[in-house]
């Protein structure tokens, strides 16, 4: 068994868990946060993202015990106790999610660009979400949403936007 | 070099089933304040069906799509329903709910009737009012002409109702009969850009102008144009499940089996075409699968408006654009008088 | 309390007053207030004009927070997982299937094969589809047999402890090839053409005849998967009053209840189907598909047993979009216009019927495409081989037709050199138009969209 400790959606978290646990599995099925999604388990549908250290990351192709000291959001860490995350709430406004099981890691790619950049052209963020499948949307809301979020979070304070756990930041 | 070029495919697609019965039964449950429960048993499968079946509720009993709750897919509670195929849950599950609902408000104008000093024929359900038609100051509250109809005269505003679409059987010999009660009508325009060196296509943007009858939700028919086209793009350039000779399959993975991603995808533009059809639940006919059904004829046409070959089997990929090409270019040759 | 000071009391239940509260809606992690971004229409859900409004879907916020429960979000006390065990041989005898040491593993608890299933065939047209196959296999993502155990990875080893042997049988994979008389059978002895379609209205022959060009048109398309981001999936409890519950991604529940009925000769009141969101359908949940494999070790082992289907099973041994090769031949006078088309289909129906039934009528219904011909003659045929089993999907054959009548008209436009728009417009359905099958057509509002989209697009006719 391998010792694990990590700080999800701002809270400390440890297990013991077999070594080849992947990091989905752990959120899913030692910590309940069922919002990822195993899509694939090989890491082409993108239905397990989540952010590890500031970055996206699909986690069906990490081991937990790579996950070990890091700090994960998931999209359940997304919202706070008072108010949807910008992106939620513009995903939400367009109907940007239909079968909404690609949503929790479509949403988490696009917090991780929106982190990194304020300004996305559409490009970017098609790059962003290109590897998050969908087979519902046709992206096209989703890229529209992206872009909402972004103009949002640029002219709100980013104070009011900020959610109300701490910020995963990089180490 | 790149070779831009367009393509226009238009289409027609029935709703409901192929003459089969398709029946859909619903209930609609009036609350004593006004607010409504519907009964339905289909499934919601990511379209917003739930969504698009609680506004025809509220449309029906004059109120709004939050103060209706959809409850929906269990055999023990809910209605029988033929569910989330053909094409059929706006127009057939529709009907079904819209019925069972002006069932439930029948017994709501019954109770309103003698408050406001009316017959029931003179009155309407608006702005989660019964109220006299054209004397709109002539008014009670939904929520208390309910209350009143369940809590004080014992009739609680509750309706059911079933619907299926009329068919005649087709002739086995010559096919001619209804098959479908409607149809729904679409075309879509590609434009793309094919590299004549390389034999890839990008499809740059598409034009889609559907008919759905009445939109009970704009924003969710969009949502269905959309996601449909990107299953039209897929099946025109790069889908494809492929057996060995032993019949075996090759690709069963999402590494070999591809798929459009958001690179894929052109810029779509959606446009609702103004449509009626009295058969229809406030007029509306279904979206669901016909979006998926002109993007590749567009996208085929398209390749070969820019580079003039004819692709006949699908998906259109880089390797069979390029070999058309090539192909193309040899009769050309040949045809260059020596 | 007199009625009247009753009612006044309750007055206060009033939706107009209540619901105006936006708090209303909002699940626990909800913005206390509005977040200050504009709908595209103010509070939609709030009108009282519904129809037409761009309202949000409520599962929607759920989907953004993570919080939709689909089947595998979804656990009970005890529950087991299973795994079935797939042939990956397209066509094959089964000559023993030995259960014994994955059955003696620890952590399995049942182990369930097709002989132990009441009624091993289900299907919505033809019941042709066995839930486990029992002494013949007909396409490589048939299921074998299935194991329930405490968890997925010792179910997956269990897998390859069940031990099957096959005598291998010629497989018939070309659906050309397989409708001629001397071709293997897939379902012996019934000949593998399985259904067929004629629309016949006028007379081609007459038709070719008085036409001034006769243009032919080749064309096929692939197999394709649905690829719903979310397997299928389904949770089976079995209780002590034999009464079974199945939470499963199923698009028609109705159907899926008198499915499990046949399969285990149960009474439906003795069967609940909890339909979940289901995450992506397109056609492919129409049916059962281990259902009933599920209910059986639920059965066998007093506990609830989950399935989910891998991504690979997703493709294999699930239904897909038929391949459909098309011979189009029409006839059409000197201005464009259409005076006979015949049309032959040919659908690779795969291993078992589905709702091959089905596509292979709106397939040739709609083949001629939205256009008034008065001689028509379209026949079609599905045939079964040795592949996965083709079924529903989004247009059941209309796509496939589609991309040949619209490829075709384009070849027509060029040869006669007429603008696309324009030969669509001189041969579209108007108000009242007959279709091929005679119906009278309502509604009709094809040259709108032709209009509309070329409108959007900034469509030119060119020199």
């Amino acid at each position: 068994m391998t010792d694990v400790t990590m700080t999800v959606n701002g809270q400390t978290r440890s297990a013991s868990v077999p070594p080849e646990t992947t990091l989905l599995q752990l959120l899913r099925d030692q910590f309940h946060l069922t919002g990822a999604k195993l899509g694939c388990d090989v890491g082409d549908c993108g239905a397990c993202t989540v952010i590890v250290d500031g970055q996206a990351v699909n986690s069906c192709l990490m081991l937990a015990g790579q996950a070990d000291g890091r700090e994960i959001l998931t999209v359940e860490g997304l919202a706070s106790r008072d108010r949807l995350h910008a992106i939620q709430q513009c995903f939400e406004n367009n109907g940007a999610l239909q079968c909404g099981f690609c949503g929790p890691g479509v949403l988490m790619s696009a917090k991780a660009l929106l982190d990194e950049n304020l300004n996305p052209t559409t490009q970017e963020i098609r790059d962003a979400l290109s590897g998050n499948l969908c087979r519902c949307t046709g992206y096209t809301k989703m890229i529209e949403a992206v872009h909402d979020a972004a103009r949002l979070l640029r002219e709100d304070s980013p104070a009011k936007l900020t959610h109300a756990r701490p910020e995963v930041t990089a180490p | 070099m790149k070779q831009r070029g367009r393509g226009i495919a238009c289409m027609w697609y029935p709703i409901g089933f192929t003459v089969d019965a398709n029946p859909s039964a619903a209930t609609v449950k009036v609350n004593e304040d006004g607010t409504a429960t519907v009964l339905t048993g289909t499934v919601e499968t990511g379209q917003g069906s739930l969504t698009v079946l609680g506004q025809i509720a509220a449309e029906a009993l004059g109120i709004a799509t939050d103060d209706v709750h959809v409850v929906s897919a269990d055999t023990d509670s809910t209605p029988m329903d033929t569910g989330a195929i053909a094409s059929r849950t706006t127009y057939v599950t529709g009907n079904a709910i819209w019925l069972a609902a002006e069932a439930a408000k029948a017994i709501l104008f019954e109770t309103a009737a003698p408050m406001l000093g009316v017959k029931v024929s003179q009155l309407e359900a608006k702005d989660r009012k019964i109220q006299v038609k054209n004397y709109p100051q002539r008014n009670v509250s939904i929520g208390q002409v309910a209350h009143r109809s369940q809590v004080i005269l014992g009739q609680p505003a509750i309706g059911s109702a079933s619907w299926n679409p009329p068919t005649v059987a087709m002739d086995p010999e010559t096919g001619q009969g209804k098959p479908f009660a409607t149809y729904v009508y679409a075309t879509q325009i590609a434009e793309v850009d094919v590299d004549d060196e390389t034999g890839e296509v990008e499809i740059l943007r598409i034009a889609a102008a559907h008919d759905c009858g009445t939109a009970i939700n704009p924003m969710l028919v969009e949502g269905q144009v959309e996601g449909g086209i990107s299953m039209g793009v897929g099946m025109a350039l790069q889908e494809e499940m492929l057996f060995d000779a032993n019949g075996r399959h090759i690709n069963p993975n999402l590494t070999n089996y591809i798929m459009p991603t958001s690179l894929d995808m052109p810029e779509i533009t959606v446009d609702i075409v103004q449509g009626f059809d009295p058969t229809g639940p406030f007029g509306a006919k279904g979206v669901g699968e016909p979006t998926a059904v002109p993007t590749a004829a567009a996208v085929l046409n398209a390749i070969h408006d820019a580079v003039g070959v004819r692709v006949t089997s699908l998906p259109a990929t880089a390797e069979k654009v390029l070999a058309a090409i090539k192909a193309k270019r040899a009769t050309e040759q040949k045809q260059i008088p020596a | 309390m007199n009625e009247h000071s009753r009612i006044l009391e309750r007055e206060k239940l009033d939706i107009a007053e209540t619901l105006r509260d936006a708090d209303l809606r909002l699940p626990a992690v909800a913005p206390r207030e509005p977040f200050p971004i504009e709908p595209l229409t103010p509070d939609a859900r709030q009108q009282t004009r519904a129809v037409g409004q761009r309202a949000t879907r409520p599962d929607g916020r759920l989907h953004g927070l993570g919080q939709t429960k689909y089947i595998d979000d979804l656990s009970f006390p005890g529950m087991l997982y299973a795994r079935i065990k797939r042939a990956g041989i397209a066509c094959a005898r089964i000559k023993r299937i030995d259960t014994s040491a994955a059955e003696a593993m620890p952590g399995v608890m049942a182990v369930l094969t097709g002989k132990e299933i009441p009624t091993n065939t289900f299907g919505p047209t033809f019941q042709d589809q066995p839930v486990l196959v029992d002494d013949h296999v007909f396409h490589a993502g048939d299921g074998v047999a299935a194991v329930a155990a405490v968890t997925e990875q010792i179910a997956n080893e269990a897998l390859d402890k069940i031990v099957v042997e096959y005598e291998p049988l010629p497989a018939v994979l070309d659906p050309v090839a397989a409708m001629r008389e001397d071709s293997p059978k897939v379902h012996a002895p019934d000949s593998n053409i399985y259904a067929t379609k004629v629309i016949r209205k006028g007379d081609v022959e007459k038709g070719f005849a008085e036409s001034d060009h006769i243009f032919e048109g080749h064309f096929s398309t692939q197999m394709i998967e649905h690829v719903s981001l979310e397997p299928h999936a389904a949770i089976a409890d079995w209780d002590a009053n034999g009464r079974l519950t199945i939470y499963a991604t199923i698009g028609r529940i109705t159907l899926a209840r008198a499915d499990m009925a046949r399969t285990l000769k149960m009474p439906m009141s003795r069967i609940r189907i909890v339909g979940t969101i289901v995450g992506g359908n397109f056609g492919g949940k129409n049916e059962i598909t281990q259902e009933p494999a599920l209910a059986l070790l639920s059965k066998k082992t007093g506990r609830p047993v989950k399935g989910v289907y891998t991504r690979g099973e997703e493709f294999t041994s699930t239904t897909t979009r038929h391949p459909i090769i098309m011979d189009y031949k029409t006839g059409v006078a000197k201005n464009g216009r259409i005076v006979a088309r015949q049309i032959r289909l040919v659908l690779d129906g795969g291993a078992y019927c589905s709702w091959s039934a089905t596509t292979l009528g709106k397939a040739c219904i709609l083949s001629p495409g939205p256009y008034k011909i008065d001689n028509v003659l379209a026949e079609a045929f599905v045939v079964y081989t040795n592949k996965t089993m083709t079924g529903a999907m989004r247009g059941f054959g209309a796509p496939q037709v589609c991309f040949a009548y619209e490829s075709h008209m384009d070849d027509i436009a060029k040869a006669l050199k007429l603008d696309p728009l324009e030969i669509r417009l001189l041969n579209a359905f108007d108000e009242s138009s007959p279709s091929p099958t005679g119906q009278v057509l309502h509604s009709v509002v094809v040259k709108e969209t032709l209009r509309k989209a070329a409108d959007r697009f900034g469509w030119e006719p060119r020199s």
